[in-house]
C-alpha cells in the first residue's frame, strides 16, 4: 500500500530506509550482493560482497593501461553470474581467449566494447549499465580523467541497473574524491595481491585502511633456480621443450 | 464459368535490358558460362548461334559480348509486372531455366468490359509496353497464350476458344523448349505438331500419353489445352487464378510550418512518422532491418541517413533510439523543411518461438532481442568495429590463437588438452612490444624471468616462428608474458597476466 502523504512519517520508517545515515552503528538495509568467493575480502565488505547496483572504483598502478590481478580477485565473482552478458569497456589490451578460458569465463557470454573518446565512454557506459542484459560491466577510464560531475553520472546510471559494475582507475586518483559506493586499491607484490579498501559507503573506518592479502597461484611465483640466475647471462640453455608442447604445466585448477 | 482469357507477353530481348543500347547493325550477344544464350538479329545474320561457344560467336560476328545477369532481368520483370498490375490483378511473371525467353502472363477476361473490350485493351497494354520489343500471344490457357506469342497472330478481338485451339494445333512440337526429352520421344514416334497430340487424345484418351511421357507430361498438356484431366469426372471448380501481390514498402513525409535548425525540434516528428512506420508493420505483420531518412531544406537539397539494425523490428522504439544517437552526433546541414521516411525491404515478422529446451543453453537465447538492442545503439554511436567478443582459434602462435568476432557468432571455446594447464595470459597485446636488453631485461621497468621457458613454434610454410616464452615480474609486482625471439635474439613482452 502507498504511504499516505498526509500522515507524517514516524522516525522508526525513515531509520528503516537504507541510505540514513546513522554515524557509529552500522545498522543498514541489507543491499544486494555478490559473494567475492575470497573469504578475507567478504569479511571486510559490509554486504558481505561486491555490493551491486553501485559503482565500485578500482585503483591501480600503471595508468590505466596495465592491470594488477583483476581476474584474480574477480573471476570467482563472475563465474557465479550465469545469466547475461559481461562486458568489457574499453580494456586495457586485447583479452586472450585461452587464458580466460582456463580461467572459467564464458566467451560467449563476454563482450568487448572499445572506444577511444571520453564522450563516448560516458555514453557507452550508462547505456550498458542500464542495459539488463549487462549483469557485469567492467570499464577502464579512458585516457583523460573523469570528472566528478561524470564519475555522479555512472553512479547515477549504476543505481538504476542491477549488475556488477567496476571501474578502474589509476592509482594518481586515488586522493580525488569520488561518488562510488566502494573504492579499492590493488597492489601486486611477490606472493600476494595486496587488496586496500579506502572508502566503503557506509563504513567509517576509513582511516584504517583495511589490506588483505590474496595469494597468487603457484605458478607465478618464482622457480628457485631462475630467481638465483641473475639474467645477467643469456636465458638458460637447458631448452628441453619439444616444439608446440608447452613445458610448464599449471597445477590442476578446480574450474566452475 | 466464364472463361479466362490469357494474353502473353514474350520479352525475347530481355536479357539486353542491362546493358547499353547499341546501333541495330551492331552484333551483341549475351554470355552464360561462355555460352550465347542470347544473340540480336545482325549476330543471328552473321551465323551466331544460341548455345554457340563465345569464342566462335566472337570469330563470326566480331560481336559485342555481355555476361547474362539474370537478376537485373528479374528486377526488370518485378518491375513491369508491378507496371501492368493497373490493367489487371492477375499478373504472372514466365520464366524458363533452359532458354532466356521470360515474360508475363495477364488473365484479362474479368478487365474487358472496364478497358472497353479486348480489342482496346490490348491496344493500351500495347502502347504501355511501346517502349520494350513484346510478342503478344492470346489464347484461353496460360500455357497456350505463352506458346501462340512465338506465332504473333494479331488480335482482333473476336476470338474464341475454338480458334486458339485451332491455332495451337498448328504449333509445331519443337517449340515445347521446357520439355526436350519429351519433345524428342514424340518425334520418333512421327508427332510433328501439337496438332497431331490432340487428335491422339480425341481417338484414345489422355491416358496413353500419360503412360508413355509421364504424368507431368501428361498434365502440362490438359492444362495446355485447357481439357479436363479426368474425362470420368468433370472438375467443380477451376484452378483459382493467384492474384499479383504487389512489393510492399513503407514512404511517409512531413512538411515542416517553418525550417527547423535544431535537433531537438526534429524529436517530435521523428517519432510521429516512427509511430506511423510501427503502425503500419504491426498491421501487416511484417519486420523492417533498414530504414532510410531524407531531410530536404527549402532548395530541395537532401541529406539522407540510414538506419540499419542487426535483427528486423516490428516495433518503432529502436529505430527512435538509433536515429537520436545518430543525429546526436552530426549538426543538421541546412534548416530541415522536409522529411521523409522510406522503408523499402520488408520481410514477414516471425514471432519467436521458444524451444523446448530445459538445458543451461536456454537463458542464453532469452534476451537477443535486448543484445540487439544494445548493439544497434552502441555501433551507432562507435561504428562497426567496436562492439565484438573474442574466440579461441587451434592456432600455436598466440596472436593468431585469438580473434575477433561478431557477437552474434558462438565462440569457440574448446582448448585443446594440451594447452589446458599451459601458463596462458589473460591479457594479449596484438601486436607485441619490444622490451629492452641490456644488462636486465626492462619494458617500463626492470624485468626478472619467473618461470620458463616454453618453446613455441608454428607457422613453418610461412614465416617460420619460434620463441622462448617466460612468465617474467616487473619491479612493480606485475606479471608479463614476454618472449625471447629464437631467430633474431630480441625480446617482446605479448601478454599480461591477471589472474
Amino acid at each position: 500500500m502507498p504511504p499516505n502523504p498526509s500522515k507524517p512519517i514516524s522516525l522508526e520508517q525513515l531509520l528503516r530506509r537504507g541510505d540514513v545515515w546513522r554515524g557509529q552503528s552500522q545498522g543498514f538495509a541489507p543491499q544486494a550482493a555478490l559473494e567475492t568467493g575470497h573469504a578475507e575480502l567478504n569479511a571486510c565488505l559490509l554486504h558481505k560482497g561486491w555490493p551491486l547496483a553501485s559503482l565500485v572504483e578500482i585503483c591501480q598502478p600503471g595508468a590505466g593501461t596495465l592491470s594488477q590481478g583483476e581476474w584474480l580477485m574477480l573471476s570467482p565473482a563472475l563465474r557465479q553470474l550465469k545469466n547475461g552478458y559481461m562486458v568489457l569497456l574499453n580494456p586495457p589490451a586485447l583479452p586472450f581467449a585461452p587464458g580466460l578460458i582456463q580461467a572459467g569465463i564464458d566467451l560467449d557470454r563476454l563482450l568487448i566494447v572499445a572506444v577511444e573518446k571520453k564522450a563516448d565512454f560516458l555514453a557507452s557506459f550508462t547505456e550498458l549499465v542500464r542495459a539488463d542484459i549487462c549483469t557485469a560491466l567492467m570499464a577502464w577510464q579512458p585516457k583523460h580523467n573523469l570528472s566528478y560531475t561524470e564519475l555522479r553520472k555512472c553512479q547515477l546510471a549504476c543505481s538504476d541497473g542491477k549488475g556488477l559494475y567496476l571501474l578502474f582507475r589509476p592509482l594518481s586518483v586515488q586522493q580525488q574524491s569520488s561518488p562510488a559506493a566502494l573504492r579499492l586499491r590493488t597492489q601486486l607484490h611477490l606472493r600476494s595481491l595486496e587488496i586496500q579498501i579506502f572508502k566503503q559507503k557506509g563504513s567509517l573506518n576509513q582511516a584504517t585502511n583495511t589490506s588483505i592479502h590474496l595469494p597468487l597461484p603457484e605458478t607465478w611465483l618464482p622457480i628457485a633456480a631462475h630467481a638465483n640466475l641473475r639474467q645477467e647471462e643469456s636465458p638458460p640453455s637447458s631448452t628441453h621443450s619439444t616444439n608446440n608442447v608447452s613445458s610448464i604445466k599449471r597445477p590442476k585448477r578446480k574450474l566452475p | 464459368m466464364k472463361s479466362r482469357l490469357w494474353l502473353a507477353l514474350r520479352l525475347p530481348d530481355l536479357p539486353l535490358v542491362s546493358f547499353p543500347v547499341h546501333p541495330k547493325e551492331q552484333a551483341v550477344c549475351v554470355l552464360e558460362k561462355q555460352r550465347v544464350t542470347y544473340a540480336n538479329r545482325a549476330a543471328f545474320e552473321a551465323g551466331v548461334d544460341i548455345g554457340m561457344d563465345a569464342t566462335t560467336a566472337r570469330l563470326l560476328s566480331d560481336c559485342i559480348t555481355y555476361q547474362r545477369d539474370i537478376q537485373r532481368e528479374q528486377e526488370y520483370l518485378d518491375q513491369l509486372a508491378a507496371y501492368l498490375y493497373a490493367f489487371t490483378p492477375y499478373v504472372h511473371i514466365q520464366r524458363s531455366d533452359i532458354i532466356p525467353d521470360s515474360g508475363l502472363l495477364l488473365e484479362i477476361s474479368r478487365c474487358l468490359k472496364l478497358f472497353g473490350g479486348l480489342k482496346k485493351l490490348c491496344d493500351k497494354i500495347a502502347s504501355a509496353m511501346a517502349d520494350t520489343p513484346t510478342a503478344y500471344g492470346l489464347a484461353h490457357t496460360e500455357d497456350g497464350a505463352w506458346l501462340l506469342s512465338y506465332d504473333n497472330h494479331s488480335i482482333s478481338g473476336d476470338e474464341n476458344s475454338a480458334d486458339f485451339i485451332s491455332r495451337l494445333n498448328h504449333v509445331p512440337i519443337g517449340r515445347l523448349f521446357d520439355w526436350p526429352d519429351e519433345v524428342e520421344v514424340l518425334k520418333r514416334t512421327g508427332f510433328n505438331t501439337l496438332g497431331d497430340i490432340s487428335r491422339q487424345i480425341d481417338m484414345q484418351s489422355i491416358s496413353s500419353i500419360k503412360k508413355r511421357l509421364g504424368q507431368d507430361f501428361s498434365e502440362f498438356i490438359t492444362r495446355l489445352f485447357g481439357i479436363e484431366h479426368n474425362f470420368q469426372q468433370t472438375a467443380l471448380f477451376k484452378k483459382p487464378v493467384q492474384t499479383y501481390q504487389p512489393k510492399e514498402f513503407f514512404f511517409d513525409t512531413m512538411q515542416f510550418d517553418y525550417p527547423i535548425i535544431q535537433i531537438e525540434q526534429l524529436h517530435t516528428p521523428l517519432e510521429k512518422m516512427l509511430q506511423q512506420l510501427g503502425e503500419f508493420l504491426r498491421e501487416r505483420k511484417l519486420a523492417c532491418q533498414k530504414i532510410e531518412w531524407r531531410m530536404f531544406d527549402i532548395y530541395q537539397n537532401g541529406h539522407h541517413l540510414s538506419v540499419h539494425c542487426a535483427i528486423p523490428q516490428n516495433t518503432w522504439n529502436l529505430f527512435y533510439d538509433l536515429i537520436l544517437i545518430q543525429l546526436e552526433n552530426q549538426q543538421l546541414p541546412f534548416a530541415v523543411d522536409a522529411i521523409e521516411l522510406t522503408c523499402q525491404h520488408l520481410q514477414k515478422w516471425q514471432e519467436h518461438n521458444q524451444s523446448l529446451d530445459f538445458s543451461d543453453r536456454r537463458s542464453k537465447s532469452l534476451g537477443s532481442n535486448d543484445l540487439a538492442l544494445l548493439e544497434g545503439k552502441l555501433k551507432a554511436r562507435l561504428g562497426e568495429q567496436a562492439f565484438f567478443k573474442v574466440s579461441y582459434k587451434d592456432n600455436h602462435i598466440p596472436e593468431l590463437a585469438c580473434e575477433k568476432v561478431a557477437i552474434f557468432a558462438p565462440a569457440n571455446q574448446e582448448l585443446p588438452a594440451v594447452h589446458q594447464y599451459a601458463l596462458r595470459p589473460t591479457w594479449l597485446f596484438e601486436t607485441p612490444l619490444p622490451a629492452k636488453k641490456q644488462r636486465a631485461l626492462f619494458w617500463r621497468g626492470t624485468l626478472e624471468l619467473l618461470v620458463g621457458p616454453e618453446r613455441i613454434e608454428g607457422q613453418w610454410w610461412a614465416n617460420t616462428t619460434a620463441r622462448d616464452y617466460y612468465i617474467a615480474r616487473r619491479e612493480d609486482g606485475l606479471r608479463v608474458w614476454v618472449y625471447r625471439d629464437i631467430s633474431s635474439g630480441d625480446w617482446f613482452v605479448q601478454g599480461i597476466f591477471s589472474g
